[in-house]
């Protein structure tokens, strides 16, 4: 084999365990996993899946390829810190008093994730971001409508029913772009 | 000292109907009102006006003609209230000297609610906005001086509340996401959390309605300037406000906790009106107040299911809102958060913003052409030599804005360099 062709199946090799190892760590977790009901594990979830899509966005700002992705990303940016603005205010309220506190860092699954978006190579970049975008959003709105229907706080129920049909759309758009930029 | 409208009796709606000359009140003597009876009226109106658009936006989202009978019924005489309580204002209090007595509501009814809110992020929201009214406070004061106005502000506010720069005016231009905040839930918010954001929310809505009317009628161009850069703030305020209300609340269930309000607003003035002509004013109302709300936890039962015992308190309200001095604590929430602004639903340092935030780029947009709320002070200064303050407890609690109310002094970042 040249060592063009060594070289080129080295990274395509590469891109295929990214890709692999990305689709095994992104089996779908779903709501009932995540907590639907549990204030706590829904404050965990939320607040995790936050952190992962601010830091996937500022990885797509600087590495995407097409200018939409970024312009998608940078809407991520803008939403999700509003909702983690939102969720910290809610954890201040009396109303959610008794909770736990709110994580500094992301989980094993979602480091792994932002992981493969670093080492992705370039040409692969915007693929994989979306594909994490659009499993990472489905998850999310499991986890805000099961928790706006199920919870067992009240003021976590607003929060999640406010957050709901926003990622909703982010999940269309995200399913959206990835279809038109495939084509 | 408690108070539980819901086992009072009130006034039969048919009797409640008043002729013109009943609704035509005698107006207060503006040299001699006390300035809480002028704030009294002044936030009563608001409530009023809170409850008439209240259940207008009702009527035209609710298709059963019999709720809508019912709540056409009750604005009529709602419409009647209003008159008869904003009537009470006479027509030689000027603009400016109504102007005045507005944001003396602002900060005295704010802080007594802050004082009284017991959740702690929704007390950071009324401290957020306190500041803000504080300071359109000053600077009209400032402007009633220009407009050669008889009399001074501290004349309308007597010395009762200071007069001093708060939070500067330029500083509250936000991009309109940073007035949105975290709101309460009625299932789980205290109750006394949920009187004080409806009542708040429509004094200041009243205060956004009447700048949006009145800024355009003074002839010099920087009063009509200030009027329309104040009036934008409280479009802030507005939004601010009605963003910590349940958005989930039902027609039904909104409209009998309103209901509830105006009763807890009008037995609130009662308790501490010293006129007795205008005391009877609350009294009357608040008779009416008592049967509207018995109607409209009526139709919660009848439409939605609701018992008033799900959602009111067995044993009433114990505290009346009160309006008093405030100053002490109006100086300790500025030396502590003077600096503060919105980010979605937090509060932040201007100093904390990340670079290139959303807020520098409106401050640079709305500014650019200078603005009106620090020309009126830089004006004061030229044509008096100084500026207008009125201070009764000593130096104000924030050094550069002890020594000017412009910002240039203050040390706040320029938003032009972000």
């Amino acid at each position: 084999m040249a060592e063009g062709e060594k070289e080129r199946g080295g990274a395509t090799r590469l891109a295929e365990k990214a890709r692999g190892v990305v689709g095994a760590v992104l089996g779908r977790v779903t709501a009932n996993t995540l907590g639907a009901q549990s204030a706590k594990t829904f404050v965990k979830n939320a607040a995790i899946g936050d952190m992962y899509e601010l830091e996937a966005a500022k990885l797509a700002l600087a590495n995407a390829h097409s200018p939409r992705v970024k312009d998608v990303a940078q809407q991520m940016i803008d939403d999700h810190t509003t909702l983690t603005h939102q969720l910290r205010s809610a954890m201040r309220m009396n109303e959610t008093g008794d909770q736990t506190s709110l994580p500094t860092e992301v989980d094993e699954r979602r480091k792994q994730m932002l992981d493969e978006l670093r080492r992705v190579p370039d040409d692969e970049f915007d693929k994989l971001y979306l594909d994490q975008q659009v499993l990472a959003h489905k998850e999310t709105v499991d986890l805000m409508t099961g928790y706006a229907a199920r919870g067992d706080n009240p003021q976590l129920r607003s929060v999640a029913a406010s957050g709901a049909p926003l990622v909703t759309r982010h999940l269309r758009h995200m399913e959206r772009l990835r279809e038109e930029l495939a084509a | 000292m408690a108070f539980n409208p819901l086992e009072e009796q009130g006034i039969p709606l048919h009797k409640q109907l008043r002729s013109w000359s009943e609704l035509n009140s005698t107006p207060y003597d503006t040299e001699a009102v006390h300035p809480h009876t002028r704030c009294r009226v002044i936030a009563m109106n608001g409530i009023e006006i809170e409850a008439i658009m209240n259940s207008h936006n009702a009527a035209r989202r609710i298709a059963d003609v019999g709720v809508r009978q019912m709540l056409a019924d009750v604005r009529r005489v709602e419409q009647q209230q209003q008159k008869a309580v904003n009537w009470l204002i006479p027509a030689g209090e000027s603009v400016l000297a109504n102007t005045i007595g507005y944001e003396q509501v602002a900060v005295d009814l704010t802080a007594w609610v802050a004082r009284n809110e017991p959740d702690p992020y929704l007390r950071q929201v009324y401290e957020f906005g306190l500041l803000e009214d504080y300071d359109h406070l000053y600077r009209y004061a400032n402007l009633m001086d220009l407009m050669g106005e008889r009399r001074k502000a501290e004349a309308v506010t007597g010395d009762l509340t200071e007069i001093l720069p708060g939070r500067p005016t330029i500083f509250h231009h936000r991009h309109p996401h940073d007035d949105l905040r975290r709101p309460m839930t009625v299932q789980a918010a205290h109750f006394q959390s949920i009187l004080n954001g409806l009542t708040v929310l429509s004094a200041e809505q009243q205060t956004m309605n009447f700048y949006m009317n009145v800024g355009n009628r003074p002839e010099d161009p920087l009063a009509r300037a200030l009027y329309l850069e104040i009036a934008q703030v409280e479009e802030e305020h507005v939004t601010h406000y009605e963003s910590i209300l349940d958005p989930s609340m039902s027609w039904m269930t909104n409209l009998a906790i309103h209901e509830y309000n105006e009763c807890w607003n009008y037995w609130s003035c009662m308790q501490s009106e010293p006129d007795p002509r205008i005391k009877a004013v609350w009294e009357l109302h608040l008779g009416m107040e008592l049967e509207h709300l018995r109607l409209a936890c009526e139709a919660m039962k009848e439409v939605e299911g609701v018992d008033p015992e799900e959602v009111f308190p067995d044993k009433g309200v114990s505290a009346p809102l009160v309006f008093e001095p405030n100053k002490q604590y109006v100086r300790e929430v500025i030396a502590r958060t003077v600096q503060w602004t919105g980010y979605d639903s937090e509060f932040v340092s201007v100093d904390d913003l990340p670079e290139g935030h959303r807020f520098f780029e409106h401050q640079r947009t709305v500014n650019r052409d200078g603005t009106p709320s620090e020309q009126v002070i830089d004006r004061h200064r030229t044509e008096f030599g100084s500026e207008y303050r009125f201070s009764t407890e000593g130096d104000h609690p924030v050094e550069s804005l002890g020594i000017s109310g412009t910002t240039e002094q203050s040390g706040y970042p320029n938003p032009s360099a972000r």
